[in-house]
């Protein structure tokens, strides 16, 4: 760790501030369109600026020593434009509405991009408006045309699953001279679903089940027959062949019509084949495994335009297929166990 | 060209621009920096400008680490120092271009801004006139324009935008500039002045090495304004009185090291006799102690702050050198006498010459008088000079060339021609040998009457040397003796000027007169820049608050007057802050109207009801019979389209002020 070298009193020092800040975010109301005003906008110098100051003195200096007139003039309109460019970099951000798009859905441990209009009521341009996750250091710079809006995506990586907050974000302009830091801080209300996060190499989906109220019989565990699909026969409609399969496979694939009348593809929860799986305790590494494996086969089985369903305890989504179908699985998922 | 420029990438067009404006930072200067300092200045731009314009990468690090110890042993071995004025700007000046080579970060970049606006600084050490203030105004736009646009990250603006920005800063902050020029307290330097502090602008030399003068007489810098109070004497008997030099030392002539005590030594014995010159001088800086008067003065000047005394030798010095413009009072008599009536032992000391030089001189001056002529008296011999200078062949010309050793046998036996320093150095010469004690005199010469102004202009092309003999009963008197060669050298316009330029010279050949006056425009200007900026002292700001009405001002005044007028600034300010945050677009301020007539009628709808729904809801509410109700939907309708509907040019959008207009016309409905 970076921070293993640093001597202790830094250490307390640094975790203080941290502590402090989160303290001071979390005090912010949330929002999703902020209003930037005198009151939520702050300045202070940069080093650039100190630095500044400091050749300022020195031209002073120089002026006075030498009593040169000239040198004032010249000391004395650095430093009126620098004055002014103060108040040009506070007014770059006074003024301006920020406003969150809705954020899409996403999964666990990938960035979530999250889309931000910059609204400028005033007739000039607002140049150099950088805008960040609250500590993230990755700026996404824009300039907001006058009487206009500019949109700008800024990204975070949610580790866990179920409704996130989105984290704080800040915005930043140094313009004009970079003598001057202005910035804001911003709390969206606005929560980002997380799925969870899918695993990276899930074992094979499950065989299918038996209808409700059949009984089950063994069946050989060919892919062909658990897929509930098989080799295109004359005579089959269009609409049964998978043309996804076909694509891959170079020959066309029909869905198999007794196999799937007959079985159901059913991800269940305790049948993840992970151990100790229950439904219970949230904040459980295995049951997070579990759902991990349990959201990768439900994309595994939408890629495949398979009919599946979905049993966590006593929650059912009961089998079918398509986009809308998948949005519920997957946030059935998200949602487990994480409360209304 | 001008294409490739256009789509050069960002990074080069940026580069290219700040190496620009380095470089016209840097013009002025070139002057003042020895010679491998500008050389190695142009050099390193100009390949910082090359890598920029091929997209190479930069030279690796030792290469600056070479050049710097380059450099420094450079500086070290032409100032014989790293401290002082002059070894300092030549530093910063190398620092400034090497680091171009060096822009990596942001922070390097940063480096090269204050280093620049430092180089401009630096510039007014040497010459603080109207041309330098502008040519730094545009280098500092040019500084600013590019500290902009390093701060606007987002693509490729126009540099245009990035000046406009920067020019309005200027424009904003220079009110804040006359104010704190105004009224910042004028204090004594901090730390003792430099002694190299203004070696760059001298006026004339304490010593004369014959060649010296030629420089300056190619410089129209101005070195003092007369306005005199009654009418002004003939252009011609305008000597100003500055070093005398009485001391030969082999070619060079030096201020008299006398061989005698002091008590035997010579005193002014100055008497004036006829009326006198009123006048007032405005001495520009030059960091020596001289105050220039006419011949004689025999009063004391009336100069603030300095404390002033007379030379046996008629000059006036200061205890202190003129730093500063210099104001004072004269009372000058033309008509005078001085010197010692008889000879004495002292006037040895005016008949030295070093042993060894000039042997043709001498010989000449021995025949002289040991020929038929031997029995002429001192003033006879004087004349028999002049006329040989006037009738010999002789010429007066700036450019003379390197003359050698026995410079006064160059000149009257070989080359003939020189300026002002050779003749009168050679007719001293020539007078010391025949026996005549006599010395040179420097100061100026003439001067230029400004018809806008009112006053003379004394350049410092019009520095001039002459000769003073000592003849007994009558003292010393002055000889001209470039008046002899060149008669319009004294006394008229016509004088040897300068390489012209080429726009000058054009406008010199259509019409002399234009540029005569163009040049008295310029001086006028010129006086009174001095006057409201460059004479701007403590005094001045002083008597500024009397104006104000203060009755005894004192530095703690100036600091209220500061603080009050920030005080005034930021109510403004906050002023301003509180106007601006109630401050609408008019649009919406015309939809929150209607939207509270609405609901004065007993329809209250949200805030942020668009016009269309707002026209729904009142036609849904009154009916779409009445044509009041209509008019209203029609025009909230119109009132959207004013802002929302696409500007293709075909149809005419309402003005907010036509629909503010018809808003007032409307019969709104009433509860």
């Amino acid at each position: 760790m970076a921070t293993a070298r640093v001597s202790a009193p830094w250490q307390t020092l640094a975790s203080w501030r941290a502590r402090l800040r989160r303290y001071w975010v979390e005090r912010l109301p949330p929002r999703d369109v902020m209003h930037l005003t005198q009151r939520n906008v702050y300045i202070l110098p940069t080093r650039p600026g100190f630095m500044l100051a400091a050749t300022l003195m020195v031209l002073l200096v120089a002026s006075i020593n030498y009593q040169l007139n000239l040198g004032y003039l010249l000391t004395f309109l650095l430093a009126g434009s620098t004055l002014v460019g103060m108040h040009i970099c506070h007014g770059t951000l006074r003024g301006l509405t920020l406003q969150l798009q809705p954020p899409e859905p996403a999964f666990a441990g990938a960035s979530v991009p999250i889309s931000l209009v910059l609204l400028n009521a005033r007739k000039r341009v607002r140049h150099g408006i950088g805008l960040s996750v609250l500590g993230a250091g990755h700026w996404a710079w824009t300039d907001v045309p006058g009487q206009g809006s500019a949109t700008v995506q800024v990204a975070f990586q949610p580790q866990r699953r179920g409704r996130q907050p989105i984290p704080a974000l800040t915005a930043e302009t140094r313009f004009p001279l970079g003598t001057f830091r202005v910035w804001t801080v911003w709390r969206p209300a606005a929560r980002v679903l997380v799925y969870p996060q899918p695993e990276a190499r899930p074992p094979p989906l499950p065989p299918g089940e038996p209808r409700t109220g059949e009984v089950a019989r063994p069946h050989p565990t060919s892919s062909s027959e658990h897929d509930g699909v098989r080799a295109y026969r004359r005579g089959d409609a269009l609409k049964l062949v998978v043309w996804k399969k076909a694509a891959r496979a170079g020959e066309l694939v029909s869905r198999d019509s007794q196999q799937t009348h007959s079985l159901e593809l059913w991800l269940d929860l305790a049948q993840t084949g992970l151990p100790a799986a229950g439904a219970s305790g949230h904040g459980d590494a295995a049951l997070e495994r579990s759902l991990s494996r349990l959201c990768a086969w439900v994309l595994a089985a939408d890629r495949q335009g398979l009919r599946y369903g979905l049993r966590l305890g006593p929650t059912r989504i009961a089998p079918a297929t398509g986009e809308a179908h998948r949005r519920q699985c997957l946030e059935a998922l998200a949602l487990l166990g994480t409360g209304p | 060209m001008l294409d490739t420029l256009r789509q050069l990438p960002r990074d080069a067009r940026d580069t290219l621009f700040l190496l620009l404006v380095i470089a016209s930072v840097l013009t002025p200067q070139l002057g003042h920096l020895p010679v491998w300092c500008s050389l190695l200045a142009g050099g390193v731009l100009g390949w910082r400008g090359w890598l920029a314009w091929t997209a190479r990468p930069l030279p690796a690090r030792w290469w600056l680490f070479a050049l710097l110890l380059l450099t420094i042993g450079a500086t070290l071995w032409t100032h014989r120092t790293l401290l002082g004025r002059d070894a300092g700007v030549t530093l910063i000046v190398v620092l400034l271009t090497l680091k171009t080579l060096e822009l990596r970060a942001r922070r390097d970049a940063f480096v090269v801004f204050f280093l620049g606006f430092f180089t401009m600084l630096t510039n007014f050490f040497f010459s603080q006139s109207l041309l330098t203030a502008a040519a730094m105004l545009v280098a500092l736009m040019g500084l600013l324009t590019a500290l902009v646009n390093t701060h606007m990250p987002v693509g490729k603006p126009p540099l245009r935008e990035a000046a406009r920005t920067a020019a309005g800063m200027a424009l904003l902050g220079a009110p804040i500039m006359a104010v704190l020029f105004m009224l910042f307290p004028r204090v004594a330097p901090l730390w003792g002045i430099p002694s190299d502090a203004m070696a760059g602008r001298t006026g004339l030399s304490a010593s004369m090495q014959v060649g010296s003068i030629a420089s300056l007489a190619l410089d129209d810098g101005v070195a003092m304004r007369i306005r005199f109070d009654g009418p002004a004497p003939r252009q011609n008997d305008l000597y100003f009185r500055g070093p005398v030099l009485s001391t030969l030392d082999g070619r060079e002539w030096r201020a008299l090291r006398s061989r005698f005590p002091a008590p035997l030594q010579n005193a002014a014995n100055l008497q004036v006799s006829g009326p006198a010159l009123q006048y007032q001088v405005t001495l520009e800086p030059n960091n020596r102690n001289w105050i220039l008067a006419l011949d004689a003065t025999p009063d004391k000047p009336l100069t603030p702050g300095h404390d002033l005394r007379m030379t046996p030798e008629l000059q006036w010095v200061s205890a202190q050198p003129v730093a500063d413009l210099l104001r004072y009072q004269v009372r000058s008599y033309p008509s005078f006498r001085h010197g010692p009536p008889r000879r004495t032992a002292a006037l040895q000391d005016y008949l030295e010459l070093p042993p060894g030089f000039n042997p043709r001189t001498m010989q000449w001056a021995s025949e002289l008088r040991q020929g038929p002529r031997a029995e002429l008296d001192p003033a006879r011999l004087v004349d028999l000079a002049l006329e040989r200078l006037r009738a010999g062949g002789y010429t007066y010309t700036l450019d003379p060339g390197v003359y050698g050793q026995h410079t006064a046998d160059e000149f009257w036996f070989d080359r003939k021609e020189g300026f002002c320093e050779h003749i009168a150095s050679a007719f001293v010469i020539l007078m010391r040998s025949l026996d005549i004690p006599a010395r040179i005199v420097t100061g100026y010469q003439g001067g230029e009457f400004n018809g806008l102004g009112g006053f003379w202009v004394v350049r410092h092309s019009d520095a001039h040397a002459w000769a003073e003999v000592w003849l007994a009963g009558r003292g010393w008197v002055r000889v001209d003796p470039t008046a002899a060669v060149a008669p319009g050298r004294t006394g008229s316009l016509q004088r040897l000027q300068a390489p012209r330029g080429v726009i000058a010279q054009a406008l010199g050949a259509v019409s002399p007169l234009a540029l005569f006056n163009l040049r008295e425009a310029w001086d006028a200007m010129n006086n009174r820049w001095n006057q409201w900026v460059l004479n701007y002292s403590q005094t001045t700001q002083l008597k500024l608050l009397q104006d104000i009405g203060f009755t005894s001002p004192d530095w703690a005044d100036l600091g209220y007057v500061l603080i009050a007028l920030v005080v005034a600034a930021s109510l403004l300010g906050a002023a301003w802050t509180l106007w601006d945050h109630s401050r609408q677009d008019p649009w919406l301020r015309l939809l929150r109207r209607a939207n509270r007539r609405i609901a004065d009628a007993g329809l209250a709808l949200p805030p942020h009801t668009p016009p269309r729904g707002l026209a729904a809801q009142v036609l849904l509410r009154w009916g779409p019979d009445t044509a009041a109700t209509r008019a209203i939907g029609d025009w909230l309708l119109r009132l959207e389209t004013a802002r929302y509907a696409p500007q293709d040019g075909g149809t005419a959008h309402p003005t907010i002020q036509r629909l503010r207009r018809e808003f007032k016309q409307l019969s709104w409905p009433t509860r």
